[in-house]
């Protein structure tokens, strides 16, 4: 078997256990948080009947166990059960809310990449010059105030005192655009309209920079301090002697060990990205996950706290294993190391 | 020739100004907090309200700039007190097509009751409904229930047919009583029809051509309805002129600083009071000299200005009782309650606890965090008179979990109330009657058989103005035994762009004493 397909295979099993962890462990926490779910559904002047009814149809007074019980077994028939929140079924709302919660995401993680890592480069390539000095401290702002800050902040810069992007939502209302995959990006060009795709893109640029800013900031310092690092090892030393080009030994040399640390952090900083979108979706109207995920723990809907969790625990385990195989084909003994054992 | 191509010319650009002008929508933007829930049976927050006053109609609607109610889908009804019997309009149709008749009627009153959630506690005391003819339906009570015609304003009638077509799974022959369909669509008669529903995100809506009394043109074409947008949202979407209508939850200063932008402001008086509850079945206000102290010893004054918009728009007024000025049974707004330190150590001194034994938390509920003003508040003028209380968080679920029981509940707990039907009794009955006690509205746990009595008689005297009196005595009862600091009558403050004229909101000869009834879209007008 290949190394790589070994690796997989773990990683895959102890996601499997985890996802059953996390399911146990969420199912106890959503019963403890306080108050009677049925109640809360129902509203405070629901009749004492209306509220045993439905109490008896979530199997609210079963042992816990039991109730567990029936969660796996619909769980495994599709079902996560329904909404009280949205009086919907758990599996249509995450159907709805996630792909604009995952299209915020990816944008988010694709800027981290894209600015985070040249920022890093370049400040390390002009370390102890005005342009090191000056990446460190723009990176030090981006690390230091969370995204709500920056939404907000974004926000009355660019669309208030320079109207330059919208200041809510994911389109402008004068599009209707069909559902496909509900990812607005490629819906609208599926659709073939690029004029909505614009607006589209146009939409995602600030919410999606803002809850970006962190992990721009961190990538960029990461990757800083790791080739700044690597700089000082022999072999670049070696390298320098030799007179290779200043450009090839940062690529070929530096960058690609000083990336192995940084990609850890990345794909969790990618993955965290998930839980903190709340507030940045709070204030840009973004209809995604997270603030569905926020507002059923307010309202103790016990099925999609469960289901909100598990789904954002199985993206978070997709993408650490993402990570895992690509930092272990940028580094050759990672893959030994599964060969050898 | 010459005069021909005139002609023409004029002609052309009538047509195309003319298409200019129909080609024109208006759209009317506005938001309230999640979720918006389309099923009339279960519709009970503000969002649910303006939905329902929307999308469907009710057999009665309150009078404009005055109490009482007008018929609207009936066209009269006779009672004996007993029974109420309805002739209803033959020219009503649903948004399917479908006529609107007596069984229509039944069916609604038979699925909110069987649902029992929503506001179908207003209707327990109604025995039965029937249809006596296709155009006549009879109510029968259980006892006489003198806010019955108030509560109707809340029973929105449902197209039977059409749910009946759209039966989700469940027992028996009305299996989910249409509760799938109706979470996502719209089964009335109502002004505007749903176009796109997602409760957590907006309802999308439009005019229903044709709705029986017609529409106003400059009735808004479409309308919006946007859930949980924060308060920097808001006040970024109406400054840039892309939001309408706020919700009525945002910070004063935000309001404050709207309309300082040239925002509109609207206001909503006379539905809703802000209560300052007492636990008066625990040390120490079990003892009516302790509540008294503290109701003497509360800064109303203080209160009214920190929840002030501008010079002359509040989010509160001073309260004169428990009824909010201008409902039935209200004192007049020259007896508004008072602070008086010197009397609040008068009764303190009477009190049986002394100030240094007495253990006071005063809690406000986490999501509304303007209680927290209040709570500090409270806490500085219960020390000068030497109270030492506690301020404490809780959330909304755990506020409700504590007061079902005595002993867990604060001894000073915060709610706003709302009258739901524009009748005292809806307001006072849940909060004051011995057998209300611990729930959210009623966390005093109040045992007083003079407030008891009087909210019964309240209940089955018919005879407006003797109800009246009746009301203005409970009033005068509770301001006497002091269950609750009546902090405030509560104004719903809503800002809004100048592109729409909301008379039920800006006018106090239009107004509704109905919460929500205000935004009834169809007597709005946009001004492009």
């Amino acid at each position: 078997m290949s190394p790589l397909i070994r690796l997989l295979a773990k990683r895959l099993g102890t996601s499997v256990i985890v996802l059953i962890g996390v399911s146990l462990l969420i199912f106890a926490i959503a019963r403890v948080i306080p108050g009677d779910p049925a109640r809360i559904a129902l509203g405070p002047n629901a009749t004492t009947e209306a509220v045993a009814a439905l109490r008896g149809k979530l199997h609210l007074d079963a042992p816990f166990l039991t109730q567990y019980g029936y969660f796996i077994a619909d769980l495994f028939r599709g079902d996560l059960g329904l909404s009280l929140y949205t009086n919907r079924p758990v599996m249509a709302d995450i159907a709805q809310f996630l792909p604009a919660t995952l299209e915020l995401v990816i944008v988010s993680g694709i800027m981290m990449v894209a600015i985070g890592l040249p920022l890093g480069i370049l400040s390390a390539r002009r370390r102890g010059s005005w342009v090191d000095h000056t990446v460190r401290l723009v990176t030090l702002l981006g690390v230091s105030a969370p995204a709500f800050v920056w939404a907000v902040v974004l926000m009355l810069c660019f669309s208030y005192f320079i109207k330059i992007f919208p200041i809510a939502g994911r389109i402008s209302d004068t599009f209707s655009i069909p559902s496909v995959t509900g990812f607005l990006l490629v819906d609208t060009l599926l659709a073939g309209d690029i004029k909505a795709f614009g607006n589209a893109v146009w939409h995602v640029i600030l919410p999606a920079f803002a809850l970006a800013l962190s992990g721009i900031g961190q990538a960029a310092r990461l990757v800083r301090s790791n080739m700044v690092e690597t700089y000082d090892k022999p072999y670049i030393e070696m390298a320098e002697a030799y007179g290779f080009p200043e450009k090839r030994i940062a690529r070929r040399y530096a960058l690609r060990p000083s990336l192995i640390p940084s990609l850890t952090i990345i794909g969790l900083d990618f993955a965290a990205m998930l839980g903190s979108a709340f507030l940045v979706e709070a204030v840009y109207a973004w209809p995604g996950l997270s603030r569905y995920g926020v507002a059923v723990i307010l309202r103790k809907d016990l099925n999609a706290i469960v289901g909100t969790v598990l789904v954002i625990s199985a993206v978070f385990l997709i993408v650490n294993l993402i990570v895992d195989l690509l930092v272990s084909i940028l580094n050759p003994r990672i893959r030994l190391s599964q060969r050898a054992s | 020739m010459k005069m021909r191509f005139k002609a023409v010319a004029a002609a052309l650009l009538a047509t195309v100004s003319l298409h200019g002008v129909a080609a024109a929508e208006t759209v009317l933007r506005l938001d309230e907090v999640p979720v918006g829930e389309l099923d009339p049976a279960k519709a009970s927050d503000y969002a649910d309200s303006i939905l329902m006053f929307n999308l469907y109609d009710t057999l009665v609607i309150p009078k404009a700039g005055q109490p009482g109610f007008d018929p609207f889908l009936a066209t009269g009804w006779e009672t004996d007190g007993k029974s109420y019997t309805f002739k209803l309009r033959t020219d009503v149709k649903f948004q399917s097509g479908n006529p609107l008749t007596a069984d229509d009627v039944v069916f609604s009153f038979q699925r909110m009751q069987a649902l029992g959630q929503g506001l179908s506690y207003l209707f327990t005391d109604v025995e039965k409904a029937e249809a006596i003819d296709a155009a006549t339906v009879k109510f029968t009570m259980k006892q006489l229930y003198a806010p019955f015609i108030a509560a109707l304003s809340r029973l929105p009638v449902i197209d039977k047919k059409l749910v009946a077509e759209n039966l989700g799974a469940g027992d028996g022959e009305m299996k989910d009583w249409g509760q799938a369909y109706l979470s996502t669509h719209a089964a009335g008669s109502g002004a505007y029809k749903v176009v796109s529903h997602n409760p957590q995100e907006e309802t999308v809506m439009a005019k229903n051509a044709g709705y029986f009394l017609g529409l106003a043109p400059k009735a808004p074409d479409t309308v919006r309805f946007r859930y949980g947008l924060e308060a920097a949202t808001v006040r970024t979407l109406i400054s840039q002129g892309e939001h309408d209508i706020s919700s009525s939850w945002l910070p004063p200063e935000v309001l404050k600083s709207l309309a300082a932008d040239g925002a509109q402001l609207l206001q909503e008086k006379g539905t809703t009071g802000f209560y300052i509850k007492l636990n008066t079945a625990k040390a120490p206000f079990d003892d009516v000299e302790c509540r008294l102290a503290v109701s003497y010893a509360f800064d109303y004054d203080t209160g009214v200005r920190m929840v002030g918009v501008t010079d002359t728009v509040s989010q509160g007024s001073p309260s004169t009782g428990a009824i909010p000025v201008g409902m039935l049974g209200a004192l007049p707004a020259d007896q508004v309650t008072k602070r008086d330190v010197e009397k609040a150590k008068e009764h303190l001194a009477k009190c049986k606890y002394k100030p240094e034994e007495m253990k006071v938390d005063l809690s406000w509920i986490g999501e509304v965090p303007l209680e927290e003003r209040f709570a500090l508040l409270m806490q500085a003028n219960f020390a000068e008179i030497g109270i030492k209380a506690e301020v404490k968080k809780l959330p909304w679920a755990l506020f409700v979990e504590q007061i079902s029981k005595p002993e867990n509940t604060p001894a000073v707990s915060q709610v706003f109330v709302n009258t739901m039907s524009a009748d005292p009794d809806t307001l006072l009955y849940g909060m004051y009657h011995s057998s209300s006690a611990g729930t959210w509205m009623s966390p005093e746990y109040l045992k007083d058989k003079d407030v008891d009595a009087l909210l019964e008689k309240g209940r089955t005297t018919t005879d407006e103005a003797e109800r009246a009196k009746i009301y203005t005595d409970l009033n005068l009862r509770l301001r006497e035994i002091a269950p609750t600091i009546f902090a405030q009558d509560q104004t719903a403050v809503f800002a809004a762009s100048n592109r729409v004229s909301v008379p039920a909101l800006s006018d106090p000869s239009k107004a509704y004493a109905l919460a929500g009834f205000g935004f009834t879209f169809r007597l709005m007008e946009m001004k492009e």
